[in-house]
């Protein structure tokens, strides 16, 4: 045992993971079973029941630390900031579970463009979602093509692909929490970010 | 299921072994379970507190009631084994002394003394029930392990753990983004998660008695859905850097980056076989979501579903020998199957339910469900028996995975 703490103590000077390993021997300590004895008649049990062994060490535990709080996702530019170029663009919407582009979607997206080609120093950030009915998983990679194919269809009208950056956020950020029809149709979109 | 536990008995007990035979005795007729009581927690000196009485006898009627071969009896007389308990404390050191008798043949089949903090008493506890599953089945009991889940508890998603019973939760991150598809390292003491912390969806692993951590996968887009390999030295995850969702493997710590989908279709969700050898998957190449297998290198690629229109999130069983997954038909309903894709049985069909995942000794499944509104945790047996209500609170919780014991 004392062998097994002093592993212990070099090891935890080697590397915090490595510890965690070496911990894992202390975490709950149990005994090798005691001898198999008759079990005693009802009033003479506390006697001659099997006398399990003393415990070798305590059973101990690390708790996990806490994480700090730290940066949260990149803010969100003033519409002031860019020309209210922010208030212009305009989010377009998708079928369920479907990444094609609408007709309206081109139309919206086509504006976009021109808004996008009279400022050419700005750069946008597309953020694909998702409804909640299709599985979480599956969904992250949906977001990222409705995000996707958005920003291909900026590029073929002639905003660079430079300007352009993509996010998936899957289901993780509807702007309608209910649960019907008129709450998925406005949480499959893509939106419009400007981030510079 | 008797006649296994008689024969394992049998190999396990050695000389005692002869004391399987009463088991079969008892049961055999009626309800092919071994009746199994629980006696009231006693004192190993002066008296017992209260909630200790209440809490030790309730947390094993509660772990051996849900592992299968026993139907927990309310009188101790006539049931084949006794689980007796007794509790005591020497300064702030908490010692229980667990028994389990054959209340047919008057022996004792293992008995056990586990000492600890008062504070974790309910680990010693469950570190019991593991061992009352070794001896009488052969394979200890994964009652000691923990499961890490999503919850928003805290208003957004977050990574928290507690313990298989949802006892004892705690809050593993706490950026304020949204935190995503925990797994634990197969030691149980790392796990890997995606955050959106920094902006980006990237990888992250922590180490979890240190906090320690490290942003394994940054790449651009998609970092997500990451999956330790059975050794631990590779992880599978989704990127989506090279245009679309694909499925790649690289090192515990980022490196040795290898492509192993090409396709314009969505690829998500890898699985590994419990060997290494294989990676299931969810594809919509043929036009919908459907499951995939193909060797950890990317060949011989195969369709794993062919019923339902939507299948997702597989995991394979730590034998090997089934793959869980969930079919939207509707809501959600889980599935298993087996990996040449016969033998697919629906496991459940209350409410909408997602997320499966064995437990590490196979026994049982965690998943999420919203039978009984919300989302909460919820474990059954493989076999889709047992269903039971393990969150710890009303809040949103998803994406439950269960660790080795600890």
């Amino acid at each position: 045992m004392r062998k097994r703490i002093a592993g212990c103590l070099v090891v935890l000077s080697l590397g915090a993971l490595v510890a965690g390993g070496c911990a894992k021997k202390d975490l709950v300590k149990e005994e090798p079973p005691p001898p198999v004895t008759a079990p005693a008649p009802e009033a003479a049990k506390p006697a001659q029941e099997a006398r399990p062994e003393a415990p070798k060490a305590p059973v101990t535990e690390q708790t996990p630390v806490r994480e700090p709080v730290v940066a949260q996702e990149p803010a969100r530019e003033t519409p002031k900031a860019s020309g209210d170029l922010q208030g212009l663009l305009q989010k377009i919407y998708f079928n369920f579970d479907s990444s094609d582009l609408s007709e309206d979607s081109r139309n919206l997206l086509t504006r976009n463009a021109e808004y996008l080609s009279k400022q050419p120093s700005v750069k946008i950030r597309i953020e694909g979602n998702c409804d909640e009915r299709g599985s979480d998983d599956y969904n992250m990679a949906l977001g990222e093509r409705r995000a996707k194919a958005a920003k291909d269809y900026l590029v073929n009208l002639g905003i660079s692909s430079e300007r352009i950056s993509t996010i998936s956020y899957g289901e993780e950020k509807p702007v309608d929490a209910g649960h019907d029809e008129a709450a998925w149709a406005k949480n499959r979109r893509d939106e419009f970010v400007v981030v510079k | 299921m008797i006649r296994i536990l008689l024969l394992l008995s049998l190999l396990l007990l050695g000389p005692q072994g002869f004391a399987a035979e009463s088991y079969l005795d008892v049961t055999a007729p009626t309800s092919g379970k071994m009746k199994l009581a629980i006696a009231p927690t006693t004192a190993l000196s002066g008296s017992i507190p209260a909630d200790v009485a209440r809490e030790l006898p309730e947390l094993f009627g509660f772990d051996l009631g849900i592992a299968g071969p026993f139907e927990i009896a309310p009188n101790e007389v006539g049931s084949a084994l006794l689980l007796k308990s007794a509790y005591g404390v020497q300064g702030d050191t908490a010692i229980i002394e667990c028994r389990l008798v054959d209340q047919v043949l008057n022996r004792e089949v293992v008995a056990k003394r586990y000492s600890g903090r008062l504070k974790d008493l309910r680990r010693m506890g469950h570190a019991f029930s593991d061992e009352v599953l070794r001896v009488l089945t052969g394979a200890k009991g994964p009652f000691t392990g923990k499961i890490a889940y999503v919850s928003k508890a805290s208003g957004n998603k977050e990574i928290f753990i507690m313990d298989y019973d949802g006892h004892n939760p705690q809050r593993l991150t706490n950026n304020g983004s949204i935190n995503l598809y925990p797994d634990f390292a197969p030691s149980g003491k790392e796990l890997i998660y995606t955050s959106y912390k920094k902006g980006n969806p990237d990888l992250y692993r922590r180490e979890l008695f240190t906090g320690q951590e490290a942003r394994v996968s940054s790449r651009s887009g998609l970092n997500a859905m990451g999956v330790f390999s059975p050794d631990g030295n590779k992880i599978a995850l989704v990127l989506s850097k090279d245009g679309n969702s694909e499925i790649y493997q690289m090192s515990r710590n980022g490196k040795d980056l290898a492509r192993l989908t090409n396709n314009h279709a969505i690829d998500v969700s890898p699985a590994w076989s419990p060997d290494g050898s294989r990676i299931a998957f969810v594809s919509d190449r043929l036009g919908k979501p459907q499951l995939f297998v193909m060797d950890a290198n990317g060949g011989n690629l195969r369709r794993l579903t062919s019923n339902g229109a939507y299948n997702v999130t597989p995991r394979w069983s730590p034998k090997g020998d089934r793959i869980v997954y969930a079919r939207k038909e509707g809501g959600f309903q889980i599935y298993a199957i087996n990996p040449d894709g016969s033998g697919d049985t629906q496991l459940t069909s209350a409410g909408s339910n997602e997320h499966p995942r064995y437990s590490p000794d196979g026994r049982f499944i965690v998943f999420s469900s919203t039978r009984d509104g919300g989302e909460g945790l919820y474990l059954m047996r493989a076999d889709g028996s047992g269903q039971t209500r393990i969150s710890p609170d009303r809040a949103l919780n998803t994406h439950p995975t269960w660790s080795v014991n600890w």
